[in-house]
C-alpha cells in the first residue's frame, strides 16, 4: 500500500470516527430516556405505576387535563356532598366507587344518607361507606329527591310515590299520603376553596404514572413529532452499532 | 380472506372478554334457591372493632362497607359478597350450613378474564369446607391457570363468609356499635 493510499485510508477512518462520535452524542439523551423508562416499565407492578397517579401541575397541564367545572353539591349541615365527574366527595374526602346523578343528601343521626346513581349510600361522619343499597336491596327505582319529614324520618320521592325506610334501611315502605313538613335536600353553591381543592384532587386521580412512562418511552409525550424523533434515535443506535463495529475492525487491521 | 382472518384474530380477545362478563344468577334467585323459595328477612353484621381487623386480615384489605347483609334460618346462612379479582368486583353468593360451606356461586362477573371460577369443577372444591384454627380453609383449592386473581378472590370470599357466619352465632350482631 502506497503512502498516499495509507493517508487517504486514515483520513477516511477518522472522518468515520467523527461521524460515529456525533451520532453517539445525538442519540445519548434519547437513549437515556428510552433505557430508564424501559427499566421502569418492566417493574410497573412492583412500583404500582398503574395505580399511582401524576399530581404535577405542569404535566397535567401538558396533557390538557382539567377538572370539570360542573359540580353538583348538596350542603348537609356544615358539610357538603359533591359529585364531580364520577367522583363523589364528602367535603374533601372521596367516597369509593364511581357515581352519577346525585339526587340529594340528608343527615340521619350520625349518618349521611345520599341518593346517587339509583342507589342509597349510608356514610359515617368520616366518609366511610356503611352500605350501598341498590335496587336488589329493595330501594325504590327512580329516586327524584330525598329529604326528612317533620319526625326526622328519611323519605325519598320517586316520580310516582314517596317511600320511607325502616331504622336499619333494610325495608322500604310506600307512604300512602304525601308526607307533611318535608325538608327536601336542595343543591347549594360550593365554597370556592373547597371547589378548588376538589378540582385539584380530581386532576390528580386521572393520569396514571404508567401512561406517562409509556408516552416518554415511545416519544408521544413530546407531541406529534415525538415518535419520529425517537425513531430517528433508534436509527442512530443501529448506525452506531454498525459504525462502531466497522471502526473496530479497521483499527485491528 | 386473509384480512377477515386477521380481523377475527384481532377481535377474538375482545369477544372472549365480553363473553366472560355477565350476570349468571340474580342475588334474589340465589337466596330463593338456598332457602327453598322462602327467603328469610335480612339481618346485618357490622364490621367494626376486632371484627374489622379480622376481615382485613382475611382479605388483605378492608371490606368496602362497614356492614354486610345476610340471611339466616336455623343453621343455614347466605351471604352476597364482593371482592375484586383484578379490576372489578366479583359478586358471589355463599351458603353456609352448620359452619360448613354448602355452596359458593359466582352471581355477577365483571372482569374480562377468569370467569372459569363460576364452573362447578371449581366451585365444588369448596363444598363442606370450613375454617381451621388459623382462619384458613381446611383444604387445598386447586387453581385455574389464567384465572389466578379470580381464584384468589373466591377463596377470600369463602373464608370471609365462614368467618362471618361463625361471628353471627357468637352474639347479637344487628345493632350498630
Amino acid at each position: 500500500m502506497s503512502r498516499q493510499h495509507r493517508r487517504k485510508h486514515r483520513f477516511k477512518l477518522r472522518s468515520f470516527y467523527v461521524w460515529h462520535r456525533y451520532m453517539g452524542i445525538s442519540a445519548a439523551l434519547l437513549t437515556l430516556v428510552i433505557a430508564v423508562t424501559g427499566v421502569l416499565l418492566n417493574h410497573t407492578e412492583d412500583f404500582n405505576f398503574d395505580s399511582r397517579h401524576v399530581r404535577s401541575d405542569w404535566i397535567l397541564d401538558w396533557y390538557g387535563i382539567s377538572a370539570p367545572q360542573d359540580m353538583h353539591s348538596f350542603p348537609v349541615g356544615d358539610r357538603s356532598i359533591t359529585l364531580m365527574g364520577e367522583h363523589l366527595y364528602l367535603d374533601r374526602r372521596e367516597i369509593e366507587g364511581s357515581y352519577r346523578q346525585l339526587s340529594g343528601a340528608v343527615q340521619k343521626n350520625d349518618m349521611f344518607v345520599v341518593a346517587v346513581s339509583d342507589s342509597i349510600l349510608l356514610l359515617t361522619q368520616r366518609g366511610e361507606l356503611i352500605d350501598r343499597l341498590q335496587r336488589s336491596d329493595g330501594i325504590p327505582a327512580g329516586i327524584v329527591q330525598i329529604g326528612t319529614d317533620m319526625h326526622d324520618a328519611v323519605i325519598v320521592q320517586t316520580s310516582l310515590d314517596y317511600y320511607q325506610p325502616d331504622a336499619d334501611f333494610l325495608h322500604w315502605t310506600r307512604r300512602d299520603k304525601v308526607p307533611v313538613g318535608m325538608r327536601w335536600a336542595t343543591p347549594g353553591l360550593l365554597n370556592p376553596r373547597l371547589k378548588s381543592a376538589l378540582q385539584n384532587h380530581f386532576r390528580g386521580e386521572v393520569l396514571p404514572v404508567e401512561r406517562v412512562l409509556l408516552d416518554l418511552h415511545s416519544g408521544r409525550f413530546f407531541g406529534r413529532l415525538g415518535p419520529w424523533v425517537f425513531d430517528a434515535a433508534a436509527l442512530l443506535l443501529i448506525l452506531l452499532s454498525l459504525t462502531g463495529t466497522w471502526i473496530w475492525l479497521k483499527r485491528r487491521r | 380472506m386473509l384480512k377477515r382472518l386477521a380481523l377475527l384474530i384481532l377481535l377474538l380477545p375482545v369477544y372472549t372478554g365480553s363473553l366472560a362478563r355477565g350476570t349468571y344468577q340474580e342475588p334474589d334467585a340465589f337466596l330463593a334457591e338456598t332457602f327453598a323459595g322462602t327467603t328469610p328477612e335480612p339481618a346485618v353484621i357490622w364490621l367494626t372493632g376486632k371484627r374489622k381487623d379480622a376481615v382485613k386480615r382475611l382479605l388483605g384489605h378492608r371490606y368496602p362497607s362497614l356492614r354486610i347483609r345476610y340471611w339466616q334460618r336455623g343453621q343455614r346462612s347466605a351471604w352476597i359478597l364482593e371482592e375484586i379479582g383484578k379490576d372489578q368486583p366479583i359478586t358471589t353468593g355463599v351458603a353456609i350450613n352448620a359452619g360448613r360451606l354448602e355452596k359458593i356461586r359466582v352471581l355477577v362477573f365483571r372482569e374480562s378474564r377468569g370467569e372459569e371460577v363460576r364452573h362447578p369443577f371449581f366451585t365444588d372444591q369448596f363444598r363442606d369446607a370450613r375454617l381451621d384454627d388459623k382462619g384458613k380453609l381446611d383444604r387445598t383449592i386447586d387453581g385455574i391457570s389464567g384465572a389466578t386473581l379470580s381464584v384468589r378472590a373466591m377463596k377470600k370470599l369463602a373464608r370471609l363468609a365462614l368467618y362471618l357466619d361463625a361471628e353471627t352465632r357468637k352474639q347479637h350482631v344487628t345493632p350498630a356499635p
